[in-house]
């Protein structure tokens, strides 16, 4: 008898080989069923969304802000590289800059200054956006949110700064906090030494600094850039209902978080307060900023919500625009001249997260009915 | 009593203007009708210097109170009228003597109020199957305020919606209402309290009254529930401790003391009790996070000193949940064990002193001591855990999993990796020694998403481990972290309900024959063909092998039970070097096996090669024991992991159970193919036997080059026009990577090639020996059968 074997043999053990592992293999789907849990007796399964919502609208509004923003901070940047180019003409000795260049230093300083204040703005204006999508969150904690790591050690703004003369800031905070405190003059390690009466009336007073150039530059740049990522971000995000939804959950309820930094800053606490940033802008202009962002983003959820339940629709617009009208109301007397108190502040600040968790909690109910899952 | 004559009155006024007001409530929503009035009075406070302007406020608030509110809040909630009609008088009377805190405290009475009405209304709604009433006064409601973690609770409007639709009855969409609303007041009382001792130390006059009045309204809407729990004596005197606290906030005297009675009065209280199951999950919670604490402070801590701040935040993070689910079960706990509970407490407040001062570097307690009070906590604990929670909840391995993952996040967004890469491996012990062994039985189509997220990858999309490894931004890691809790979330939801016993010893069961099967094949096929005289004495090293794998593994499961985490975290690396330990044998085996079993004549020529064999006996012993140990102990590491998890959920004697009848299932499994094979003619046993080696192998390199790449030893190419089965996988170690068919390829080319090229040499050598000795002719094979 030959020993060898032949192909067809082999095929035919093989498949009765394979057969047996097959026959195990048929047990696994068959646990599957045993799983299926009983619905408990209070389970409310949502009903399944009925329509899609258009959010093209919120994209729309996003890259015309990323686009503006991106504009501005080039605009900044080009003042900061005046500056520094200057400074460091100088040597980066500020008192002998200042002295043969006072007025085209206190000049660039009021332009850097006027330049970031277009740039801040326009971030706030889609704030409401970027900081409540989780996947462009992070560019809100970089640009605008993120605190310092001594401010909070757990959680500071990811971002390190190289300055052009080597140093490394590490985690010194978000980047228009550390432009508008070198800008302002507001934190010392981001000045230039020396007193420098800009105004020339012989008095020292608030923002009447120069920044250290290096540390502007820094900022700006990276500001610069962080801004051009963000247009880039935004143009590959599609929004999601998911994100709409999120975006007004996770943003509504800051009020009081906003309102604390109004309340601790110069326009409440006056020379008493030590906040380094929020002092170019009121917090309230900001509010408002934010409140817009979110406003477009219900303006587009609003056919889709008005599906389930008008009222609540209705309830939840009115909401936003009567909460902004009220921040607008308590901008205009501080611009009038008008200084609450810290407790006013207090009491405004409860008042307004009252009315924003009111809204939030009905967007939460709508999503809830939407089966629309907000994201954490 | 002029003031309860006055507010009959109102309320009687009430009940006849209902009939107008019923067409003035079709207007306006209740809502935004409260809304209206909630924000008037505010304006009004804010316009309290102008007294014209804070009584019109006042007014247009009263008007939209009486045509819209008023008359189902008189019909329905009579009580809530009535403080809603004396908050108005005390808000005119305020405006009289401009007493802005005495206006705040009348303005919370009243707000707090209409909820209390709207409360009531909705109770009375749902119990009478009146959905569309609930569904119109519901929203005149508070909700929880949203945090990072939390988001407002919607259970009442979907429970209403349910009611609605008939899909659910009264009485069970009452309790899931009541479970909403109270859990929200009850929060927003804690908030009025925590506000109440922020604006006193700041001499906030006019917010301290206020908070004080918010506490005292919230706490009205849970009378009811303080009262079914604690009695009506406890609730006398809770309401007059509220009282007292509310006169002392509005008249800023001894604000701290009344504020501390409150406390001792609210201990333990919770209005919306938890379900059994809650309560359940809440103390595993609770047990694993404490268990953690000593862990993480001991890392954080070298030579006395703070040496990773991360941990100890961690340390804080886990005393933290655990505290916040001992308070939930505290009342529970003290019924038991009065004294237990409060050791245990004052165990959680040394903690967190020691963690604190360690914390800010004012003081560092030894990680001895931390430990020491921790297992005196634990072993507390423990015993103030009711019996009947013993048997732990997966969904609160889910929670400490999520917690574990927020740390990883704290420590990327930190610039911390090796913090990062430590929290991961946290989280994935807490998986593994966990829910994973439900999960590989209950929901095998999640298992291979969930791992390769933690790990390397799934999908072409990137794992929390790469990310780490490659200091990848927080967007990034964030975004694998979001794939990985949707994955775990529909995991989670799969898995519900099957912690029923049945359940528990049918996974066991499932697991042991799984794991079990790829053992027994190969066992099954080489012994069956040492079934000679002349190769018998083969299988006893295999035989010896498996014995010590046996042992290995109960030995593992032994060790395991107290340090199943530890296990967890290496599990996968473990099992990784086994495998290829185990298929490497196999490959020397598998050659070895065709050589000199297929084309050596089938031991017809065995006496004239005797010597040779002899030669490599000892290789052979060894060889045949490892691969009977690496076998059997691969597939018992997990197996003793996954089932200990089990054990920890349901008690080992329904665990063992169903692992019996898997083992029995894998016995059988294996007598089979010994029974075939035994009676197949020898030809064909040796081809069955080698087809069966053939097909182990390459699930053995499947599987083997999975766990690989789980761990990151391997690259991982998606096939992505490959869409396999999640069991064809499981069964077949057949996963649509290009490592992993490429090497299954290769391992079948391996085979396959052994058999052809030993078939080649040993035609060589017969011919090469033929011409030496053209007498010598190999026998012909005994035909056994």
């Amino acid at each position: 008898m030959k020993t060898t074997l032949n192909l067809p043999q082999i095929l035919r053990s093989a498949a009765c080989g394979l057969a047996c592992v097959a026959l195990a293999a048929c047990s696994a789907p068959v646990a599957a069923p045993a799983t299926t849990p009983a619905q408990p007796a209070n389970t409310t399964a949502p009903s399944a969304p009925t329509s899609q919502a258009d959010l093209s609208g919120i994209k729309t509004y996003l890259l015309d802000k990323t686009a503006a923003l991106k504009a501005a901070t080039n605009d900044l940047k080009a003042v900061s590289d005046q500056y520094y180019e200057l400074a460091k003409a100088a040597g980066f000795d500020y008192a002998a800059l200042f002295a043969g260049n006072k007025a085209q230093v206190a000049s660039l300083i009021e332009d850097a200054r006027a330049k970031w204040t277009v740039a801040s703005p326009l971030y706030e204006q889609m704030e409401g956006i970027v900081a409540g999508t989780p996947s462009l969150a992070e560019f809100d904690v970089i640009l605008d949110a993120g605190a310092s790591k001594e401010e909070d050690p757990a959680n500071p703004a990811p971002i390190d700064l190289t300055l052009p003369d080597g140093r490394v800031l590490e985690k010194p905070g978000n980047l228009f906090g550390v432009s508008e405190s070198a800008l302002w003059g507001t934190f010392e390690a981001f000045r230039a030494k020396g007193e420098f009466d800009l105004n020339g009336d012989g008095k020292i007073e608030f923002g009447e600094a120069l920044p250290d150039a290096n540390v502007l530059k820094g900022a700006v740049d990276t500001l610069a850039a962080q801004a051009s990522k963000l247009a880039d971000a935004a143009a590959q995000w599609t929004p999601t209902e998911a994100d709409a939804f999120t975006a007004l959950v996770v943003m509504v309820p800051t009020m009081s978080e906003y309102f604390d930094s109004w309340k601790n800053s110069r326009f409440i606490q006056g020379e008493a307060s030590t906040q380094r940033d929020f002092v170019a802008i009121s917090r309230l202009a900001d509010i408002q900023d934010i409140l817009g962002s979110l406003q477009v983003v219900h303006q587009n959820l609003s056919p889709l919500i008005q599906g389930v339940d008008k009222t609540q629709d209705e309830a939840i617009g009115k909401g936003l625009t009567d909460l902004k009208s009220f921040v607008a109301n308590v901008h205009s007397q501080e611009k009038g001249g008008k200084r609450f108190s810290p407790e006013d502040a207090d009491t405004l600040g409860k008042e307004a997260q009252d009315r924003a968790d009111a809204i939030v909690g009905q967007v939460a109910q709508i999503a809830a009915r939407l089966g629309i899952k907000i994201e954490q | 009593m002029k003031k309860t004559i006055l507010a009959v009155v109102a309320c009687i006024a009430g009940l006849l203007i209902a009939p107008f007001g019923a067409s003035a409530s079709a207007a306006q929503p209740p809502a935004l009708a409260a809304e209206a009035l909630r924000s008037a009075l505010l304006q009004a406070q804010l316009d309290l210097s102008q007294p014209a302007e804070a009584i019109a406020g006042v007014q247009a608030a009263r008007a939209t109170y009486d045509a819209t509110l008023a008359p189902e809040m008189a019909r329905r909630a009579p009580a809530a009228h009535l403080r809603i009609v004396d908050g108005f008088a005390r808000l005119n009377a305020a405006i009289q003597t401009s007493d802005a805190p005495a206006f705040a405290a009348a303005r919370a009475d009243v707000w707090t109020a209409v909820l209390q009405g709207s409360y009531h209304i909705v109770d009375g709604a749902i119990a009478g199957d009146d959905a569309a009433l609930a569904q119109t006064w519901l929203p005149v409601r508070e909700f929880r305020r949203a945090t990072r973690f939390a988001r407002p609770n919607a259970d009442a409007t979907l429970a209403i919606d349910a009611l609605d639709k008939g899909t659910m009855r009264p009485a069970d969409a009452l309790e899931v209402a009541h479970a909403d609303l109270l859990d929200t007041y009850q929060a927003r009382l804690n908030t009025a309290l925590d506000d109440l001792a922020a604006t006193n130390a700041k001499n906030y006059s006019t917010r301290r009254a206020e908070a004080g009045a918010l506490a005292d309204g919230y706490f009205a809407i849970l009378a009811p529930a303080f009262q079914t729990q604690r009695g009506e004596a406890a609730l006398v005197d809770a309401q007059q401790r509220f009282a007292q606290l509310e006169q002392a906030a509005l008249a800023g005297n001894d604000v701290d003391a009344a504020a501390a009675q409150v406390e001792a009065v609210l201990r333990g209280f919770r209005a919306a009790p938890l379900t059994e199951a809650e309560q359940a999950r809440r103390a595993g919670q609770m047990m694993r996070y404490i268990k953690l604490v000593p862990i993480e402070y001991g890392r954080g801590i070298r030579n006395g000193q703070v040496a990773v701040d991360l941990e100890i935040r961690e340390a804080t993070t886990f005393r933290d949940g655990a505290e916040a689910a001992f308070n939930d079960l505290r009342s529970i706990f003290e019924t038991r064990d009065a004294a237990g509970a409060t050791e245990a407490a004052q165990l959680f407040n040394e903690l967190e002193t020691h963690i604190a001062q360690a914390s800010d570097q004012s003081a560092v307690a030894s990680p001895d001591v931390v430990r020491e009070k921790s297992d005196r906590l634990i072993a507390l604990l423990t015993e103030l855990v009711p019996p009947a929670w013993a048997g732990q909840d997966t969904g609160a391995d889910f929670d400490v999993v999520a917690t574990a993952l927020d740390q990883m996040e704290q420590a990327v967004a930190a610039g911390q990796y090796e913090l990062a890469e430590s929290a991961r491996i946290e989280a994935y012990a807490i998986l593994e020694s966990g829910p994973e062994a439900k999960i590989a039985a209950f929901a095998p189509q999640f298992k291979t998403s969930i791992e390769g997220y933690f790990w390397f990858g799934h999908d072409g999309d990137a794992g929390l481990a790469g990310l780490i490894q490659q200091k990848a931004p927080l967007a990034e890691v964030k975004v694998a972290r979001k794939a990985l809790d949707g994955q775990l979330a529909l995991a989670q939801d799969a898995l519900k309900g099957s912690n029923a016993p049945i359940a528990v010893a049918t996974n066991s069961g499932i697991i042991v024959f799984r794991e079990g099967l790829e053992a027994v094949l190969i066992l099954a096929a080489l012994m069956a063909s040492f079934r000679t005289s002349a190769n018998k004495h083969l299988r006893k090293p295999m035989w010896l092998g498996t014995a010590l794998a046996f042992v290995a593994s109960i030995a593992t499961w032994l060790v395991m039970r107290s340090t199943l985490s530890l296990f967890a975290s290496f599990g996968e690396k473990l099992e990784a070097v086994v495998s290829v330990v185990a298929i490497g044998v196999l490959l020397l085996i598998t050659n070895w096996f065709f050589h000199d079993v297929y084309w050596k004549g089938w031991m017809a020529n065995f006496h004239k090669q005797k010597q040779s064999i002899i030669k490599g006996a000892a290789g052979q012993f060894i060889g045949l024991l490892i691969l009977g140990f690496t076998s059997v102990y691969r597939e018992g590491f997990e197996t003793a992991l996954f089932l200990q998890a089990l054990v920890l959920e349901a008690g080992p004697s329904i665990v063992l159970i169903g692992a019996a009848a898997g083992m029995a299932l894998v016995v059988l499994f294996g007598l089979a193919i010994f029974a075939l094979q035994a009676h197949l003619p020898i030809m064909k046993m040796l081809i069955f036997t080698g087809i069966l080696i053939g097909a182990v192998l390459l699930v053995m390199v499947g599987n083997t080059v999975h766990i690989m790449q789980v761990v990151g030893w391997l690259p991982l190419n998606p096939i992505r026009w490959l869409q396999l089965p999640y069991w064809f996988g499981v069964w077949f170690g057949t996963y649509p990577t290009v490592e992993g068919l490429g090497l299954q390829f290769a391992a079948a080319a391996f085979v396959i090639g052994s058999y052809f090229l030993a078939g080649r040499l040993q035609k060589h050598k017969l011919a090469h020996g033929q011409a030496k000795r053209p007498t010598e002719q190999p026998q012909p094979m005994p035909a056994t059968k």
